[in-house]
């Protein structure tokens, strides 16, 4: 199952989901969306917006399923954990 | 989207974590909200704040992006309370739990929680102090999108839409005499315990009010 991470560089709670998901040993992918520019960075707010209906992080997404926020108890769920 | 033009400093050069808590206490106060009692978490958000008005010249949230449109981006500088009213009264804490409610006792427990509400949902939206509006005056409120004029009379607070059906003046800037609010553009007569005018078909929306620990807060549906 794919696990991607869309986070902010600043956010607190994006990197408690990173730390969690370090911990648990789940393989995923991050992009930090304030530290891309230019279209890259559009690219990247547009695909938050249109997964999770706004702009706030983490945004994590496990297969089809889309977490908004650092909700521990669903990322078990999903995860499996 | 284009990047926006940069925004004014708002905050000194070398603002510190002290001074941002010092400049928010008080209004956020007002809003019903206090720093979460997580002491090592709000310095830890406020220092990412600080990192971002060194960038950007504001104190943007840190769990929120920036879309370079001033209009949308000016919804998320710290404190973003009034904004998003409704979703933060009731999950108890804004976003990022800087702040949480000032009846909350431990903010460690909502660290993390995101349960934001359910469109349709009732929530209790803290708007003032009751000892901000004086008996016998009418204000203006915002909650959401929502307009609403909130009046007291003697002990009682009563909340109805700030539009008038007439022309749409904003009623809070009427006069309030006994349970009634005249229209301050033609005069027209409202009862700020039902809504009702004498003007059939032309009533206007009331909402619940209810008074807790000091606190007026209005009931509005999460849209």
């Amino acid at each position: 199952m794919s696990v991607m991470l869309y986070a902010l560089s600043t956010c607190p709670y994006c990197r408690m989901a990173k730390k969690y998901l370090d911990e648990s040993d789940v393989a995923y992918d991050i992009l930090e969306v304030d530290l891309l520019e230019g279209a890259e960075k559009d690219d990247a707010v547009a695909r938050v917006k249109e997964l999770s209906g706004g702009t706030s992080f983490p945004v994590i997404v496990v297969g089809e399923e889309v977490i908004v926020g650092f909700n521990k108890k669903r990322m078990k769920e999903l995860l499996g954990l | 989207m284009s990047a926006s033009k940069p925004v004014r400093r708002r905050f000194h050069e070398g603002t510190t974590i002290a001074d941002l808590k010092a400049y928010m206490e008080p209004f956020v106060a007002s809003l019903g909200y206090r720093l979460n009692t997580e002491t090592e978490f709000v310095d830890e958000v406020l220092a990412s704040e600080i990192e971002i008005l060194e960038a950007t010249g504001d104190v943007y949230c840190p769990c929120r992006v920036r879309t370079g449109d001033p209009k949308e981006d000016v919804r998320i500088v710290c404190p973003c309370i009034p904004f998003h009213a409704e979703q933060f009264a009731a999950m108890r804490k804004c976003w990022c739990g800087l702040f949480i409610r000032a009846d909350v006792v431990d903010g460690a427990d909502l660290l993390g929680v995101i349960e934001e509400p359910e469109a349709g949902t009732e929530v209790d939206v803290p708007v003032c102090r009751v000892a901000d509006l004086p008996a016998g005056s009418i204000r203006h409120i915002k909650i959401g999108k929502s307009d609403i004029a909130l009046a007291r009379v003697g002990d009682e607070f009563y909340a109805l839409s700030n539009v008038c059906r007439h022309a749409f003046a904003p009623l809070a800037d009427g006069v309030l005499e006994g349970h009634e609010v005249m229209c301050p553009w033609h005069g027209w007569r409202y009862d700020v315990r039902t809504g009702h005018t004498d003007h059939p078909g032309a009533d206007v929306k009331t909402y619940p009010v209810t008074v807790r620990d000091g606190e007026v807060l209005v009931s509005v549906t999460v849209r």
